[in-house]
């Protein structure tokens, strides 16, 4: 027999009272006369001696009677087969695994398995177990119809092989969004039968970078509940190791130190760390450390020198519990070799000419070396020097040979930028497009034009999109070619004078395009020069040129590498893992994804070798579990599960005791009882007063 | 100890027996039938209650009072004196309050009471003395002035006869009346349980001691009240008052003995200081031996020839 408010049962103590009561000499109601009360005082009421209880029948009853109340008050139950209700509603659970960075701290991994272990062995027969874990993405192991397909017996077996097989990678959690998949997984397999319910079965540490903003303004399906199973790590202290991002314009002479962000937990203990470079692939330094003193829970950013022979790429934190985020890994900065020529007549130096802005536009960043070398319009230009650019500005008319040649070069991808600073560029650029015919005149407005028209969508102008910078009002232009656009065929217009001539079209050129400036920069032809968009532009035409981009000074776990933006046009072969082992790439490939393990990278191309560096997500360091509260505010019907079998089991086994109790009602019997008993005593107590009293009468007085 | 039980093997009377006869005369003359009938084994001989004085007849003597069969022996004038005065006036002050009514073995102590004041009245009665009867709770009920004369010892049997009624007790009343209407010197036998405040008994008793009067004080106890040998716990009325109290005997029982023996001992020190005799009687003792007492302590009293000698024994006796 069981009992549903067992609380109750210490009631069944008040069998004391009668006991106590029936110890105690009555205070009868038994009168006796007597002659005077002047030698007597009033005696308090005093205990018996126990072997002087009185009425030992009455007394049984009466503890029969408060053993029974407090028995029917336990609300006893008897113990069954649970039967179908509760069971046919089957079940669908999606075990959600965490698999992040984080998840490789000491114990969590092993505490993750079993408590993934405990819930399959507790599963009801009917219900069915999906397998999913996480960390920048849902991972699906196993699914309801993988689950449904497997012999009976051998479900749960497959589960747990398909759960040994996994182990935590290096990724970041995005928890929130791998909720919400596995709710739309769960709501999804449910179908139309809503009546069965759904549950995730989460196990994770729930760290604070765990992205939970997914979460939010997510409607969360009904019947899906999620079962949280917080995994307690044994360390508290974790410092974490960041490589901040220099900027394009950092001095080029700090580029002999990199910069290392230090940050400590909140709950931290230790406060003193060792950072250095470290020795490939062993978790020693590889000289003498730096000391740095870093409070729980604030950061310190340090610069690290470069090694000198440049060979050593991770640097190495020392001092806190957990080792999983203790290096980083940096690659020395490589600048970026642009060529852009320029083929016109200018002096060097002149400040009245094209080249002299041109040159100054493109000054050279740490990250980026842009060269701009100047032809005259008769030479030959060397093959490596136009291999290596991208760009070519026309400014002066050419023999026919060249402009075969450039055209060529627009056809393998590159931007010929032909700036109409004099009409006699025309049969030039007639070439050049293959028109006859070119209307072409030189405009000398009144007093000055500007650009009236832009087209911001086209990435040249998309920079200039914002409003503070979409101001070209200031640029006057002195004098400018009239071309006619629309004898160009594929002629796309980006900008127009306030008069309606076009001042700046694209032609595409197979892969590559054709851009015509219809005035030219210096000074006696137009301000744009002078203006601050100049720049900007230069560098927004030389981008998209398709020349090499910036590296950035990192990537993290999991995020794509375009491969463009790294070696150009030219086209890899292979890319080197961090380990070393190559990894041919398809011809086509644009994009490399399989950044999955943190380390130094190396693009490999025909003619050249690029490296670029893999880093853990910063937001993987910050360990400190997150309020469950927090999950229930983002609108999670989560239930705590510190115990896998903890609360939930607990709150289901009530409920079914409570069902069988209601439906049992015992306590009916007790009370029943429990009255008859009452009737007894009445009786016999009433019996045993008249005998009491009866002889009390007889006295004479 | 239960009532009677003591004197079951002896030749008196048990009370218990004695009670059971209806009519208080015939239980007075019962007892004192029994008590002549066994006095001539009695070593006290030739009682009176009073004896009788002759005097020479000097002039001015009532000729009436001569005593001629004296003249006749002796040829002188002697006068009898006053015969009626040398014979013994008594009378008996009984309480007749509510705590008389209480009795534990059978009978009350007013039966008792009653019985004894009848038997003490008859054998005076048949000794030719007066015998007056006042009975009294809170005040006066019934008086009956001292007289020796045919159909006075039956009034005076309805007067005893009567129940008790009174609420309270008032010893220092009937005290003070007695000193009021009894001018000549007598015996004055006063039977009450004197369960009552004994604040001015002294005086009242002194009152009457100064009067010249013989006085006995006869206090009448129920064995229950002597010994207080009850049980069980229960709620114990005030027979006067009502007043009910709780009382476990077992823890009560001590200091209800030690206040009635204080109680007993303050009674018995006035008696000794005013030279009253004073007796504490169990209503289970036979009635012949209070009787006797009587006439013992008449006879020892006479011996010493005064009225107010101090009595030999210091200590009370409690007759039970």
């Amino acid at each position: 027999m069981s009992f549903l408010a067992p609380l109750f049962l210490l009631g069944g103590l008040a069998v004391g009272l009668p006991i106590l009561f029936h110890l105690i000499r009555r205070t009868t109601r038994e009168q006796k006369v007597f002659s005077s009360l002047m030698f007597l005082s009033p005696s308090p009421p005093r205990l018996t001696r126990r072997s002087r209880i009185e009425h030992l029948l009455l007394l049984l009853l009466r503890c029969i009677v408060i053993g029974l109340l407090a028995f029917g008050f336990a609300r006893p139950f008897l113990k069954q087969a649970m039967t179908a209700p509760l069971d046919s509603a089957r079940k669908r659970i999606l075990l959600l695994i965490d698999t992040s960075a984080s998840m490789r701290r000491a114990n969590l991994w092993p505490d993750a398995r079993s408590k993934a272990e405990t819930i399959l062995r507790n599963i009801a027969p009917a219900d069915q177990v999906a397998l999913f874990t996480f960390d920048r993405q849902l991972k699906t192991l196993f699914t309801f119809d993988q689950w449904n397909a497997a012999p009976l017996g051998e479900r749960a077996a497959r589960l747990s092989q398909r759960l040994a097989e996994v182990s935590p990678g290096w990724g970041a959690t995005q928890l929130g969004s791998a909720l919400v998949q596995a709710a739309e997984t769960l709501a999804d397999a449910g179908g139309k039968k809503s009546a069965e319910r759904g549950r995730i079965e989460l196990i994770t540490d729930l760290q604070e970078g765990s992205h939970l903003e997914q979460l939010q303004g997510y409607e969360w399906p009904k019947g899906v509940e999620v079962s949280i199973n917080l995994l307690k790590p044994r360390g508290v202290s974790n410092a974490s190791l960041q490589l901040v991002s220099d900027s394009e314009e950092s001095d080029l002479k700090s580029s002999a130190s990199i910069r290392i962000r230090v940050a400590n937990g909140a709950g931290a203990k230790s406060e003193q760390f060792k950072v250095g470079w470290a020795l490939p692939n062993q978790a020693a330094f590889a000289g003498k450390p730096l000391e740095v003193y870093v409070p729980a829970g604030q950061s310190r950013v340090l610069p690290l020198p470069v090694s000198s022979n440049g060979a050593l790429d991770s640097v190495l934190l020392q001092g806190d519990d957990e080792p999983f985020d203790n290096m980083v890994f940096a690659s020395p900065p490589e600048a970026v070799n642009l060529n852009v020529i320029y083929l016109g007549n200018d002096t060097e130096g002149d400040p009245k000419q094209a080249l002299y802005f041109l040159r100054r536009a493109f000054q050279q960043t740490r990250h980026q070396a842009i060269r701009v070398t100047a032809h005259r319009p008769g030479e030959l230009l060397p093959a490596g020097e136009v291999q290596s650019s991208s760009l070519f500005v026309i400014a002066a008319p050419l023999s026919n040979e060249s402009v075969a040649a450039l055209r060529e070069q627009a056809i393998g991808g590159k931007t010929l930028l032909v700036m109409l600073g004099a009409p006699t560029i025309q049969p030039t650029l007639s070439r050049l497009l293959e028109v006859d015919g070119l209307r072409f005149e030189e405009v000398r407005p009144p007093t000055y034009a500007m650009l009236g028209e832009i087209d911001f969508r086209h990435p040249i102008f998309a920079p200039f999109s914002d409003s503070r910078f979409s101001d070209f009002t200031k640029i006057h232009f002195w004098r400018y070619c009239r071309l006619d656009s629309a004898g160009i065929p594929r002629a796309r217009v980006l900008a127009r004078f306030d008069s309606g001539d076009p001042a700046i079209i694209e032609v595409p050129f197979g892969a590559g395009r054709v851009l015509v400036l219809s005035s030219g920069w210096q000074p006696d032809s137009s301000q744009l020069a002078l203006s601050s968009k100049f720049v900007p532009l230069m560098y927004a035409i030389l981008e998209n040129s398709g020349a090499a981009a910036p590296l950035p000074a990192q990537y993290h776990i999991g995020d794509v590498v375009s491969l463009g933006a790294l070696v150009g046009t030219a086209s890899p072969r292979t890319v080197r893992l961090p380990g070393g082992e190559p990894l041919a790439l398809v011809h086509t490939a644009t994009n490399f994804s399989r950044t999955d393990v943190p380390g130094v990278y190396t693009l490999v191309s025909d003619t050249s070798e690029k490296k670029f560096v893999v880093n853990l997500d910063p937001a993987e360091s910050r360990i400190t579990p997150v309020a469950l509260d927090e999950l229930d505010r983002l609108g999670v019907p989560a239930v705590r599960t510190i115990d896998t079998r903890g609360i939930q089991d607990q709150r289901r086994l009530r409920l079914q005791n409570r069902e069988l109790e209601s439906r049992q009602k015992l306590w009916r019997w007790f009370i029943a009882g429990t009255l008859a008993v009452l009737l007894i005593e009445s009786w016999l107590a009433g019996r045993t007063a008249r005998r009491v009293l009866t002889p009390a009468k007889a006295l004479p007085t | 100890m239960i009532a009677g039980q003591k004197f079951s093997n002896s030749s008196f009377i048990d009370p218990k027996v004695l009670m059971s006869i209806r009519n208080l005369e015939l239980r007075a003359r019962v007892v004192v039938e029994g008590f002549w009938n066994g006095i001539h084994r009695s070593p006290y001989h030739g009682f009176s209650a009073e004896f009788t004085e002759y005097r020479q007849y000097t002039p001015d003597d009532d000729p009436r009072h001569l005593d001629w069969r004296v003249f006749a022996r002796s040829d002188r004038y002697f006068i009898k004196k006053f015969e009626d005065e040398t014979n013994l006036r008594c009378h008996l002050l009984t309480d007749q309050s509510r705590s008389m009514t209480y009795g534990s073995i059978g009978y009350t102590k007013a039966q008792y009471a009653s019985t004894l004041a009848a038997t003490l009245a008859y054998f005076l009665y048949l000794q030719g003395d007066a015998v007056g009867l006042l009975t009294f709770d809170e005040q006066i009920r019934e008086y009956l002035p001292a007289r020796h004369r045919t159909g006075h010892l039956r009034h005076l049997m309805l007067a005893l006869e009567k129940p008790a009624t009174g609420q309270a007790t008032d010893i220092g009343a009937p005290l003070k009346r007695i000193v009021e209407i009894v001018r000549k010197r007598g015996l004055i036998i006063f039977i009450s349980d004197f369960l009552a405040p004994l604040d001015r008994l002294d005086q009242n008793l002194s009152a009457l001691a100064a009067c010249g009067h013989e006085v006995l004080v006869l206090q009448v106890l129920d064995p229950a009240e002597l010994n207080f040998a009850f049980k069980n716990p229960a709620m114990f009325q005030d027979v006067e008052s009502g007043r009910l109290l709780f009382i476990d005997p077992g823890a009560a029982r001590q200091e209800y003995l030690r206040k009635l023996e204080a109680h007993r001992a303050a009674l018995r020190t006035s008696c000794q200081r005013l030279g009253i005799s004073w007796q504490t009687l169990a209503t289970d003792r036979p009635l012949e031996l209070t009787l006797f007492d009587f006439l013992r302590e008449r006879s020892e009293r006479r011996n010493r020839g005064q009225h107010f000698s101090r009595p030999r024994h210091s200590q009370g006796r409690v007759f039970s």
